[in-house]
């Protein structure tokens, strides 16, 4: 498994559709990033993978802890929030299972 | 205080996740949720299974990150700003310089090394401490 790799990776060529204002975008943010229209996609379609595994790996960490509850998700969002906001914190109260 | 694009995980991150540590998992889930993929200098990755039983969380955890190679370019670069930072912390300057690359925010152990090498950067270290 090559991800994050495109340039090393084996290609594999398909023939995809595209809204056209989609492709428009896509030629546009690619050609900003300085990539080819092929690699951001394919990077595109990487990132969606790995957000796919990781809810996945995040489902069988519940699985076996718990399923997070709808306080910890919303303290879990504010802290992200914040950070991307710029605002540091501290970890107050850790609790696990 | 300026916004950040994305989380970088030090090796403390890591560690909280694999002893459970549900506020460091909701804010995972959050970041995903978000399509913001974490990412984690390989030093962190290497770290933190030198110490973790919970091999099998750090997977989970990982499955949703970007792992970070150093490479030759990337390793020079680390051991120069770690000269320049007095430390021999790779694994926090790996960090530092991983979250000024990316605009990102910071989910480590709080450390000198790690705010020395983001000083040194000029970036301006934005941290969640674990």
């Amino acid at each position: 498994m090559l991800l994050g790799s495109y340039h090393w990776a084996v290609v594999t060529k398909r023939s995809v559709s595209l809204a056209d204002e989609v492709a428009s975008a896509v030629e546009t943010a690619a050609k900003e990033d300085g990539v080819s229209f092929s690699a951001w996609l394919s990077s595109a379609a990487e990132r969606q993978l790995r957000v796919r595994r990781g809810l996945r790996g995040v489902a069988a960490w519940e699985a076996e802890a718990g399923a997070l509850t709808a306080e910890e998700i919303a303290a879990g969002e504010a802290l992200l929030a914040r950070l991307l906001s710029g605002v540091s914190g501290m970890a107050s109260r850790v609790r696990r299972r | 205080m300026s916004s950040r694009d994305g989380l970088v995980y030090g090796a403390a991150a890591l560690r909280a996740a694999a002893r459970g540590d549900r506020i460091v998992w909701a804010m995972h889930r959050a970041a995903l949720a978000n399509g913001i993929v974490p990412v984690v200098p390989a030093s962190a990755v290497a770290d933190a299974f030198r110490t973790e039983a919970r091999v099998d969380r750090l997977e989970g955890l990982l499955a949703g990150s970007q792992v970070e190679v150093l490479g030759d370019e990337g390793a020079r670069r680390a051991g120069e700003l770690a000269a320049r930072a007095d430390t021999s912390d790779l694994v926090a300057v790996a960090v530092a310089e991983a979250a000024a690359r990316h605009n990102a925010a910071v989910v480590a152990a709080r450390q000198n090394a790690l705010r020395s090498a983001a000083g040194l950067l000029g970036h301006e270290l934005v941290l969640y401490a674990v």
